[in-house]
């Protein structure tokens, strides 16, 4: 073993860091019984493309290289090396791209007592050159995606930028790698990250998984945050390049057009989308017993055509929201929302968070009990509470806006008769009604409802009064 | 290395003096060790055969067998002697105090050569099971393949050894102590899979739009029977952990998720949970919940009733193709259905939608693909009730 390991440090020319995949190929010597006593080492491949399919649901990507071996006729040995890397050992597969039929990739070994190493055993039936393509998880590289909505200064159409910003702390310099993101929830078991650390890949019979012997990254990793940080900074994004998207069973598939080599600790952040005019509703609403007190406002669009949108799912992200000032291209910040993803033809609505320019305000108008029952002793046992509710609701903006309100009764036994001004109301779910209003810049409207409860044995006339 | 091995010597004992019996002097041959069998055909635990040659001589041998930092069951080693068992017979086996070891005492009749056959059971070495799994981009098939992952922590090297599992060709390994080797056994091409949408009631929230900006996902899963047809069904196929891929149609593949299955016997299915879609809505509310034929005591108090009870599903597919989707439904108690519908159609309990058990119904829903105009929708309706409920 030791030959081997010296053997790999005198050829590490290419980095110095140690902090790389290292790939070396051995053609063995087949002595009997001693399988690794004649190592020669014949040739150290380095990668010739790269793919990156970077996950964000999880700490997960999966990353296909494509070497040039030389093989001997008969058994080689390949030996891979990760250390300080976050590849999960266990995902390591080899295949070749060509005589496929006549290379048996035997088995892949673990050896004993040697960490972060993995020795393919090659049976070959030709001798030269042959691409071969390894692939394996890591963890370390992750994306996300972020927006920037900015409203004309009617807030009637928006301006709708997408972002995807990759990140690499992975340990490994990926150079003019194919970037690829998915979005999408997969079914994740171990992290990825963990498996990496873990002493022994497949661990040890009868041993419950923590096993660690490495440090966790714990302040290496702020250190890195920060850096992060300043790069981020510094950068701007060049031209901006093509992200094709495609859907692949329940993911969607980005792949960013070209290469792009992203350094350990350094992100990138690319443009995504950038769709202009897309028609926006504001949105307002009230519900007590969610929202509290105030009025929250919405910005509402759909990702469909009529939006300018519709391609493609928009996948969850962070969104701020500018609105566009005069004409000399001033902004103002309006607000921001974190967002889930959205399927194609799905309604979107961003919250922006509480407002005091549209204004909500029931009022309890009149309270009063009726149609009492007693029992045979003379106790109550039924009765009806009757709530006169007076909804003001005042849009203190220069633009036209769209309320919804929504009151919960707490009980199924109820009946409402409306009067008064307001578009229409609906039946949510079984003790939840919902108003829906549009106002006109600067207007006011209120509307009054009476709301009938049934409690105790009145509830069995409920089904009669509610018709 | 020497410190942990299995050893074995014939010991003479030389009656030097009579009386100090536990005078164990280790002489003569150390018989090397010839065909070992591994055998992992029980998961729980792995049997070792190995065969070694005793130079006996006529009369009583006395055989050593140390297995110092080896995890050996002591209580499970045999030995059989395979050329002359008439002749050569296991008198007794002792244990010497603390120690990894014990002594047979095997009479001969002759002096021979003899091949023994010793087996035992040995911890901390076994084998694990993974699959790789990568399906086409139609998603009608995947490639299975199943790789063996020996992993040898018992403290012992086996040069070369037959590895044996509960199926299939015995074939040659060697693995050394603290060693996992991991290799391919099985490979299955174009194994048909029915990929599954599945709601249950009971797991996920119903009403997506109270969970602030939170997806709910509905799982997917492949179904894979292990069957002829599925080019399996030759035997079992052991629990482990899956990986998915799909071809992404460039040449290249994505990763899907991973899920672990346990035994899937001959003619039974398994169901793989690669991720979550969130291109499929469902929107559960219930629109009535009211008491209903209210029985009371002479006080008055209700003592017995039924419900009146309605829930709607609606679900949206804004996927660009069609779905299935599996919809689990929980209805406690005594009760029946007044009517079940889907898009104001009436649905027929055996025909429609299944009664799983008393409590669960299974509907299964097909969902046509998107269109320009918006997502695909149907609504399900459940109108039913609960008998003789006591408050």
């Amino acid at each position: 073993m030791r030959k081997v390991d010296d053997r790999e440090q005198m050829t590490e020319e290419r980095s110095s860091k140690m902090k790389r995949i290292i790939l070396v190929l051995c053609i063995i010597v087949v002595m009997a019984g001693i399988s690794w006593a004649k190592v020669d080492l014949v040739t150290l491949p380095s990668r010739d493309t790269v793919q990156l399919t970077i996950y964000n649901s999880a700490d997960i990507t999966l990353v296909r290289e494509s070497r040039a071996l030389t093989l001997k006729d008969g058994e080689n040995k390949l030996q891979f090396s990760w250390a300080n890397t976050l590849i999960d050992p266990t995902s390591l597969e080899m295949l070749p791209k060509a005589s496929a039929d006549k290379i048996d990739v035997a088995d892949l070994t673990y050896p004993p007592r040697v960490r972060n190493l993995g020795l393919w055993n090659i049976k070959s039936g030709v001798s030269g050159k042959v691409p071969v393509e390894i692939t394996y998880l890591t963890s370390g590289l992750t994306w996300r995606a972020f927006y920037m909505g900015t409203l004309t200064e009617d807030e009637k159409t928006m301006r709708l930028q997408g972002y995807v910003r990759v990140t690499n702390n992975s340990g490994e310099d990926y150079e003019n790698a194919q970037t690829r993101l998915i979005v999408g929830k997969v079914h994740i078991l171990d992290e990825i990250a963990e498996l990496a650390r873990r002493q022994y890949p497949y661990g040890r019979p009868g041993e419950i998984m923590p096993a660690a012997g490495v440090p966790v990254r714990g302040l290496g990793r702020a250190k890195r945050e920060m850096e992060k940080l300043a790069y981020a900074l510094e950068e701007a994004p060049g031209a901006p390049k093509e992200v094709k998207k495609e859907g692949l069973s329940e993911y969607f598939l980005y792949t960013i057009e070209g290469t792009e080599t992203i350094a350990t600790g350094w992100s990138k952040r690319l443009l995504s989308f950038d769709v202009d005019e897309v028609p926006v509703v504001n949105l307002y609403k009230y519900e007590e017993e969610r929202y509290g007190p105030g009025v929250v406002r919405f910005l509402s669009f759909k990702n469909d055509k009529e939006h300018n949108l519709g391609d493609t799912p928009i996948p969850g992200g962070m969104l701020k929201v500018y609105r566009g000032i005069g004409d000399t291209g001033h902004l103002s910040y309006t607000g921001q929302s974190s967002f889930k993803y959205i399927p194609v033809n799905e309604d979107v609505e961003l919250n922006l968070g509480p407002v005091a320019n549209v204004v909500v305000e029931p009022k309890l108008m009149d309270y009063k009990t009726e149609n009492y029952r007693f029992d045979h002793r003379g106790n109550i046992s039924g009765w009806d509470e009757m709530y006169t509710f007076k909804i003001e609701v005042r849009n203190t903006r220069e633009l036209g806006v769209k309320v919804e309100i929504q009151r919960n009764f707490n009980t199924q036994y109820w009946k409402l008769e409306k009067s008064g001004n307001f578009d229409g109301y609906e039946k949510v779910d079984l003790d939840t009604a919902k108003f829906t209003l549009n106002l006109e810049p600067r207007s006011n409207k209120e509307f009054e409802y009476v709301l009938t409860t049934y409690h105790g044995v009145r509830q069995e006339d409920w089904g009669r009064a509610s018709q | 290395m020497n410190s942990r091995r299995i050893k074995l010597m014939i010991v003479i004992l030389l009656l030097l003096c009579s009386t100090i019996s536990q005078a164990r002097i280790k002489l003569v041959a150390l018989p090397e060790r010839a065909a070992t069998v591994i055998r992992l055909d029980n998961p729980t635990a792995t049997l070792i055969e190995e065969e070694r040659v005793l130079t006996l001589q006529k009369g009583l041998n006395k055989v050593d067998f140390s297995w110092k930092g080896v995890s050996i069951d002591a209580d499970s080693i045999r030995l059989r002697p395979l050329d002359h068992p008439d002749k050569v017979t296991l008198l007794s086996v002792s244990y010497p105090p603390n120690e990894a070891a014990l002594v047979w005492d095997i009479s001969s009749d002759s002096d021979y050569a003899e091949t023994v056959r010793i087996s035992y059971l040995l911890s901390n070495i076994d084998r694990l099971i993974t699959y790789k799994a990568i399906a086409d981009k139609a998603e009608t098939a995947v490639d299975l393949k199943s790789f063996l992952v020996l992993r040898n922590f018992s403290g012992e090297d086996f040069d070369k050894a037959r590895v044996l599992l509960d199926y299939g060709e015995a074939f040659e390994q060697g693995i050394d102590h603290e060693e996992t080797k991991r290799m391919l056994f099985l490979k299955a091409p174009s194994v048909p899979i029915t990929k599954v949408w599945k709601f249950d009631a009971a797991m996920l929230p119903w009403d997506p739009e109270k969970l602030e900006n939170r997806n709910v996902g509905i799982p997917v899963s492949y179904r894979i029977v292990n069957e002829a047809k599925s080019s399996l069904g030759e035997f079992a196929l052991w629990g482990g952990k899956t990986r998915l891929f799909q071809d992404d149609g460039h040449g290249s593949t994505i990763f899907l998720g991973e899920d672990v299955t346990d035994l899937v016997p001959v003619g039974e299915k398994t169901e793989l949970y690669i991720g979550d879609s969130r291109d499929i809505v469902v929107t559960q509310r219930k629109m009535a919940d009211n008491r209903v034929n209210l029985r009371k005591n002479n006080k008055g108090d209700v003592i017995l009733y039924d419900t009146d009870e309605i829930i709607t599903a609606k679900i949206e597919n804004f996927k660009d193709g069609p779905a299935v989707l599996t919809v689990i439904e929980h209805i406690p108690g005594q009760w029946d259905m007044e009517e079940c519908t889907l898009d104001n159609k009436a649905l027929k309990l055996g025909v429609d939608y299944k009664k799983k058990n008393a409590n669960i119904l299974e509907f299964e829903i097909e969902l046509p693909a998107r269109t320009d105009k918006g997502p695909a929708v149907k609504e399900l309706k459940m109108h039913y009730h609960c008998r003789n409920v006591r408050p």
